[in-house]
């Protein structure tokens, strides 16, 4: 029998816990108290606080052994709860997941799949490494596991296995078994295991061979195809497009197969069929058969228009890939691309430029249309839309490249001049120039843009862009004779030459060399002595000091009437193209990422933006010690983590830890402070270098000058 | 609010409450096993447990909640973890192993210091007497110093988990103690 004033002592404890007694130390070890309780119910309650917190944000990772007595429980709902704290906090607190282990392995026995699928996939999402060590009985059982559910699970959880730990991977043979899902009866495993031998893949070439393994199973995706979800059928799609068909059969073969998704809701669907498509069209006998292919497509494109216009935008991005590949295909379709005044800027912007590839240069009247489209569209608000529809005027009309046209697009450039403000007279300068290259030799016109141009007092300032000046001052030295203001307009420019830019500068530097015979006064010296003294960019200088030498040497007007005599290459197109090997993998890769910034995925890229951060190499006594710092500081941590919440931070025993914390501060500071410090230094001496290398620049410069010197008096010898 | 009203009720008249108990020891001293012999009363192929495991059993009235902690070096500094509420611990050891029966001890008594495992009862089972060359459970009581345990309930119960002896014994002992001194 025990002592009675022990019994009553019990008694007293057990009756106040009766009232749900409100914890002086605060929001944690109330949660902390709960989730130990006596009381089942009480401890779901604490859970479900915990994960309310942590949803909120609130650090509760203190919590983390409590919350792991929860695991082993028959409430699948609660477990859930649990499952999702530990995979949230397993990286904090590695050394705790142990614990975890043995749950794990049971829990993967489990007779219900949905606790089985829970467990694996838990299991192989936390990146500690001790907790792989053991990955191995469950992963196995659940690769072979009865129920798909489970299977299409584990299937994924072996290739999150290969990049967190890709030796033991080999080591434990899984590879096989995800290859061999790959003939699963199920189109979900089967899709899964795509996935996740193309991720390895990715990582490692040379683990898996997946371009003989698509070879060889391409019957049963094709089958598995029909039956699954969108997103399995992006992956199977995606796969199948990297199936090279044995001949024309075949590849009719897979494309009447695939049509059928060309209708899907799904806007990645649609995509990935065309580009199984356009990788076996090459492949098939041509004629009526590819020209009923490219219709399918075409309007399946054009389904894609009446998207959301989030979604437009990535369409038109590919649309804009597959008619540089095929232009004819939706030459019917120009009007869906027209402009809605409520499409978002950026759709508009991708709007423009599909319209101009669009259009057809032999139907006249489609080009007027198009042509009254974008005089329209030049009035709008948005100056980036208002800019590109200029830019997109001078493109049209080098496109249809006739005479009458072209006079039609400068008279609608000349009236957006005069009616427009200066915002567009950037953008009409560089149409204007561009319309000009197109036809050099059209007398009247370049008279006529030259005096309207001409017309502007000062194109320093007024003009913008980089470009638009290197347009102008390339157009002055093109025709002099119509700029009656020539000389004014050329010393403006050179008095600004330091503020310049690069280009602007180099531009500056030929025109004025090329007209240094019908200029006046000394510009074409302070052209040169600006170019080689006032500039820190080598090309210019450079530039200079050639220029400079050729008009030195004594007989040099042939050579020079020669460099003033080049005229910049007629141009016929301003629209951009890819290259044929750019476009050959932006089409394999169409819907995807790249297709967007036309840039075609490179694979050392890719493995380099895999990144690992497992906890490795912690050993036992590593371990232990860590795992009694965390038990030691548990106390701490409440008042720690109570002072920014609660009035704590002036009693007396959390004082010495605010001290503590304070010189932790003081020290963040001073960190700081000596690094900005550092930094502050660091940039003296950069400055002081730059210095230095200035003044290398001058005095290199000055011992040209005077080798230069040197020449002219050798020469005059 | 149903929840808390219901939390309410089970402590108001102490229904679903659960008791908890430890099996602690050192690896392979047949934890696992003793506590699935109490569960489902069979013996079942266990493997080296590496966190623990928790069943829930009813015994004579009680709702025991039996925590099964993995007895590994590298698994014995987290026991501290689960020694709050306890109200028994019940430790296994392995009788034939006489060069372990020092660090099973020291193990014991380390654990015994425990601020919040001074109201437990102790509970020892010297397992694995199937076996040849056993130690009694006596001899087991002297190597581990069970003598000087001042101020604790305590017992030592010859038991064998393969066989099914001893098991119950030792839990209806602990269960008398724990009703006597705890409720």
């Amino acid at each position: 029998m025990a002592p009675l004033d022990k019994k009553i002592k019990k008694f007293l404890k057990n009756s106040i816990r009766i009232a749900p007694k409100i914890s002086d130390k605060g929001e944690l070890a109330e949660l902390r108290t709960g989730l130990v309780s006596q009381y089942p119910q009480t401890r779901k309650d604490a859970i479900k606080q915990t994960i309310k917190q942590m949803t909120l944000g609130k650090d509760v990772s203190t919590l983390f052994p409590d919350v792991l007595k929860n695991i082993a429980t028959n409430d699948i709902e609660q477990k859930k709860l649990v499952y999702l704290y530990v995979m949230n906090y397993a990286e904090i607190h590695p050394e705790l997941c142990i614990l975890v282990v043995n749950t794990f392995v049971t829990d993967a026995q489990d007779p219900n799949p949905l606790i089985r699928c829970m467990a694996i996939r838990t299991m192989s999402m936390i990146r500690v490494d001790k907790i792989l060590e053991y990955i191995e009985t469950p992963l196995r059982k659940t690769l072979q596991d009865d129920n798909p559910y489970v299977r299409k699970t584990a299937v994924i959880c072996v290739a999150k296995l290969f990049q967190l730990n890709k030796d033991l991977c080999i080591e434990l043979g899984v590879l096989e078994d995800l290859s061999n899902a790959l003939g699963d009866t199920n189109p979900m495993v089967i899709a899964n295991a795509i996935a996740s031998l193309t991720e390895i893949y990715n990582l490692d070439e040379s683990v898996v061979p997946l371009p003989t393994l698509i070879q060889s199973h391409f019957d049963q995706f094709l089958n598995a195809l029909n039956e699954c979800t969108e997103w399995a059928r992006i992956t199977i799609l995606t796969a199948l497009s990297e199936y090279r068909a044995v001949d024309s059969l075949e590849a009719q073969n897979i494309i009447d197969r695939v049509t059928a998704h060309l209708q899907h809701v799904n806007p990645a669907v649609v995509l990935a069929t065309i580009k199984v498509i356009i990788k076996n069209l090459g492949i098939i006998d041509g004629g009526q058969n590819s020209d009923l292919i490219m219709k399918k497509i075409s309007s399946a494109l054009v389904s894609l228009m009446s998207t959301p216009p989030e979604l437009q935008y990535v369409a038109l991005k590919n649309i804009r890939i597959i008619l540089e590949k095929y232009p004819e295909i939706l030459t019917k379709e120009l009007r869906i691309f027209y402009i809605k005044f409520n499409d978002p800027l950026y759709v508009k912007l991708e709007k423009v430029e599909i319209l101009i590839r669009l259009v057809d240069p032999s139907n006249l009247k489609q080009c007027t249309l198009l042509l009254n489209e974008l005089k329209e569209y030049s009035m709008e608000l948005e100056p980036e839309f208002v800019s590109r529809c200029i830019l997109g005027l001078s493109q049209l009309g080098i496109k249809y490249s006739d005479e009458r046209f072209i006079q039609k697009v400068l008279d609608i450039l000349v009236e957006l001049l005069e009616s427009g403000q200066d915002s567009i007279k950037d953008d009409c300068c560089i149409a204007l120039c561009n319309l000009l290259r197109h036809c050099p030799t059209n007398a009247s016109m370049s008279k006529n843009v030259c005096s309207l141009l001409n017309a502007w007092t000062s194109p320093v300032t007024l003009l913008q862009q980089d470009s638009a000046k290197c347009n102008y001052i390339w157009l002055m030295g093109e025709y002099p004779q119509h700029f009656s203001t020539l000389n004014d307009k050329i010393d403006e420019f050179v008095e600004n030459f330091s503020a310049e830019s690069t280009l602007t500068q180099i531009l500056l530097l030929i025109t004025v060399v090329k007209l240094h015979n019908t200029l006046k006064g000394s510009v074409l010296q302070t052209v040169l002595e600006c170019a080689t003294h006032e500039t820190s960019e080598v090309d210019v200088r450079d530039m200079a000091m050639i220029y400079w030498r050729c008009l030195s040497i004594d007989d040099s007007s042939a050579l020079v009437s020669q460099l003033c005599n080049l005229h910049a290459p007629v141009i016929n197109s301003t629209i951009d193209t890819f290259s044929p090997e750019v476009l050959e993998k932006l089409l394999s890769q169409l819907g995807t990422i790249s297709s967007i910034y036309f840039k075609p995925m490179d694979d050392s890229m890719r493995k380099q933006l895999q990144h690992q951060n497992i906890i490795k190499g912690k050993h036992f006594d590593e371990l232990q010690s860590l795992a009694k710092n965390e038990l030691e500081s548990k106390n701490n941590d409440d008042i720690l983590l109570d002072f920014d919440s609660e009035s704590v931070n002036q009693n007396t025993s959390g004082q010495n830890q605010n001290n503590n914390l304070l010189s932790d501060l003081d020290d963040l500071f001073d960190f700081g402070a000596t690094s900005s410090s550092n930094n502050n230094q660091r940039s003296e001496t950069a400055t002081e270098d730059m210095n230095k290398l200035s003044l290398n620049n001058t005095d290199s410069s000055k011992l040209n000058a005077t080798s230069l010197n040197t020449d002219d008096l050798l020469n005059l010898f | 609010m149903g929840n808390y009203f219901s939390s309410m009720f089970d402590r108001l008249w102490g229904a679903n409450k659960e008791l908890r108990i430890l099996i602690l020891g050192l690896d392979g001293a047949g934890k696992t096993t003793i506590l699935y012999r109490l569960q489902i009363g069979e013996v079942v192929t266990t493997k080296p447990t590496i966190g623990f495991n928790v069943e829930t059993l009813s015994y004579k009235n009680l709702k025991l909640n039996v925590w099964d902690l993995g007895g590994q070096t590298s698994i014995r500094p987290y026991w501290r973890c689960y020694y709050a509420d306890t109200a028994a611990v019940i430790f296994v050891v392995d009788s034939t192993d006489k060069d372990r029966m020092s660090t099973a001890s020291q193990e014991l008594h380390l654990m015994l210091q425990e601020e919040e495992l001074q109201d437990a009862a102790l509970l020892v089972f010297a397992n694995k007497q199937d076996q040849p060359g056993a130690l009694s459970a006596s001899e087991v009581s002297k190597e581990l110093n069970l003598v000087e345990l001042k101020d604790r309930s305590w017992s030592i119960v010859a038991s064998s988990a393969i066989k099914g002896e001893g098991i119950t014994e030792g839990l209806d002992w602990l269960i008398d103690v724990i009703k006597d001194e705890q409720l």
